[in-house]
């Protein structure tokens, strides 16, 4: 089944690969936004070299793995499978002799080489522009890189149950926007969560998009402990186990109602 | 027991009456009201392994409706479907490893990628060994002369290339039963043909079952041995084909080349005689009930008002059966 599912993740990648130049420009726009927010918070640390225990080598080596983490975590496959559902191309991936969800998290994996691609070489080039701190320890970045893995299964089965939200409305434009900022406020994408009042950061604690961006980046810097590690780590399997189970109940029951469109 | 069996099989769709305008749409918000159209009603036929059946209907008789049922893709609101003893619509996946499916346009090779591709990934999912799998791309590639596709991109090939592509990709991993819903739309006739000649060699050489629909009837004619026929949801025809012209093509077209017509045939003989379809000065076609009159009848009539010069006969094809079929010119008992 594996080989299965890393075949068809290499098929995906070696049709994204096949828009390079896209590749360069996405990178170009991230360089972009890492240097505007480096500038603004070089102009906010200029009063002080400390905000809430953090320097401003840290917010920036932060920025930089925000952004280059957050293709990874936020591309995704919701559109992909929107749209295969409104043009009813979702008739031949039914026909596969794979189930739906592996098809479609080869079709993710696939999607994640390409944003890991474009991670890596924003990493390296930014890190090379405005300097960047190393993780804290070899075993500390293992995790790290762990925990990412394991919130790509967790914002796969989000994406899932969002794009299967077209096989009632049609249409996933709305609630993918709607997705999108839910992800970017509550993962740390836009600022450090420490940095928001208190009732958003109890809220960030529930769900799990904050172990998606915010969370490794701690495990990073090595601010948590083995204990909160493990937590972290439990707290994620349970939101794939519990995100599974309702994106298969919801892709049992609209596949049992479809009218497939497109005759 | 027959490859696939289908007993009693009705779908019902519930259609959403939506009102036009802003306040038909919000009441519909409100108060959805459902029609209930039956698009398939109580149908059953078995399949042998190996038959190469044509399905064929109008437009909305319930063709689609019943191969998306057969393919596991629908859920039957009541009857049984049986394909090698799976379920289809339970047992998706599995039965996904028996059978293949081509549907009008809809491909599943990768857009971007040479077709080659698309062939590797067919051959891993459905765990091909690479003795099957390098036998069937040789003979597909001799057959629907694949050659020179194999390494271009899909997105640029035409129709019917991508066609030739798709259908091999559809009988690669040597599927029990294909399903192949209107495979010929939009193509070419030298397509056609290489896809017709395909279909049935394989047929012949794999034992694979394949079940054809499609509105072209010369596929149907020069492809399968037995037709079933639909017609708003009903089956109202099932068996052989030559069967299938004896008994609903009793008519025969003749047409006549005459010269110094006396008067005008149409106005001079009844209706119930024969029917003239076509009259000019000196040509004439006529279509009449070969069981209630012979040729010599038909020339002893026209030549009482004129003189004929040649003549051609005809037998009614399988279009205009249908076509009086669709009319209701022809009333099944």
């Amino acid at each position: 089944m594996i080989k299965k599912i890393l075949a068809i993740a290499k098929q995906e990648t070696s049709e994204n690969l096949y828009y390079r130049f896209d590749l360069a420009l996405y990178i170009f726009n991230f360089i972009i936004q890492i240097t505007v927010y480096v500038f603004i918070w070089l102009a906010v640390y200029k009063n002080g070299n400390q905000i809430l225990g953090m320097s401003f080598e840290q917010i920036t080596t932060y920025y930089i793995l925000v952004v280059s983490l957050s293709p990874i975590i936020d591309w995704g496959i919701n559109e992909t499978l929107g749209n295969s559902i409104r043009e009813g191309e979702i008739l031949k991936e039914l026909l596969n002799p794979i189930s739906f969800f592996c098809y479609y998290f080869g079709i993710r994996i696939g999607e994640m080489i390409e944003a890991l691609i474009v991670g890596v070489i924003t990493f390296f080039i930014c890190s090379l522009l405005f300097g960047v701190l190393p993780p804290s320890g070899i075993i500390n970045f293992l995790i790290f890189l762990v925990v990412i893995c394991l919130a790509v299964i967790v914002v796969y089965f989000f994406e899932i149950i969002i794009g299967m939200i077209a096989f009632y409305t049609n249409s996933v434009w709305g609630i993918e926007i709607f997705k999108r900022s839910i992800l970017n406020i509550f993962s740390g994408m836009i600022a450090p969560i420490t940095l928001f009042p208190e009732f958003l950061q109890k809220i960030a604690n529930l769900l799990p998009f904050k172990d998606c961006i915010y969370t490794p980046i701690s495990i990073y810097f090595g601010e948590l402990s083995n204990i909160e590690i493990l937590q972290v780590i439990l707290k994620q399997c349970i939101w794939i186990v519990a995100l599974y189970i309702i994106a298969k109940i919801i892709f049992n029951k609209a596949v049992k109602n479809i009218t497939i469109n497109g005759g | 027991m027959a490859l696939i069996e289908v007993k009693d099989l009705v779908k019902k769709y519930k259609i959403s009456q939506k009102k036009h305008g802003v306040v038909g749409y919000i009441k519909h918000l409100i108060h959805p009201k459902y029609k209930e159209v039956t698009a398939v009603n109580n149908i059953s036929f078995n399949i042998e392994e190996g038959e190469l059946v044509g399905y064929i209907g109008e437009n909305g008789a319930g063709k689609s409706t019943t191969i998306k049922m057969l393919t596991g893709l629908l859920t039957p609101t009541s009857g049984k479907i049986e394909v090698n003893g799976i379920v289809p619509n339970e047992k998706r996946i599995q039965n996904n490893k028996q059978i293949g499916a081509v549907f009008g346009q809809k491909t599943q090779l990768w857009w971007d990628l040479p077709v080659i591709e698309s062939f590797k990934l067919i051959k891993k999912m459905y765990d091909l060994s690479d003795k099957e799998y390098e036998e069937n791309l040789e003979k597909f590639t001799k057959i629907l002369d694949l050659k020179d596709l194999l390494d271009k991109q899909v997105k640029n090939l035409s129709l019917g290339q991508k066609m030739r592509c798709e259908i091999a990709a559809t009988f690669l991993h040597n599927p029990k039963v294909v399903y192949l819903d209107e495979p010929t739309i939009g193509l070419d006739i030298l397509v056609k043909e290489n896809i017709r000649k395909f279909i049935k060699d394989i047929n012949k050489e794999q034992k694979t079952t394949i079940i054809l629909t499609t509105h072209d009837l010369k596929d149907i004619e020069e492809v399968c041995d037995r037709i079933i026929l639909i017609d708003k949801g009903n089956i109202i025809y099932d068996g052989e084909k030559e069967n299938f012209k004896n008994e609903y093509g009793k008519h025969i077209i003749a047409e006549f080349i005459i010269e110094n017509k006396s008067k005008n045939i149409t106005l001079e003989t009844s209706e119930e005689e024969f029917e003239v379809i076509e009259e000019s000065e000196n040509s004439i076609k006529i279509k009449f009930n070969h069981d209630k009159l012979t040729v010599m009848d038909v020339v002893k009539s026209v030549s009482n008002y004129c003189e004929i010069l040649d003549m051609h006969i005809q037998e009614e094809g399988l279009e205009e059966i249908l076509k009086e079929i669709y009319r209701g010119e022809i009333i099944n008992d």
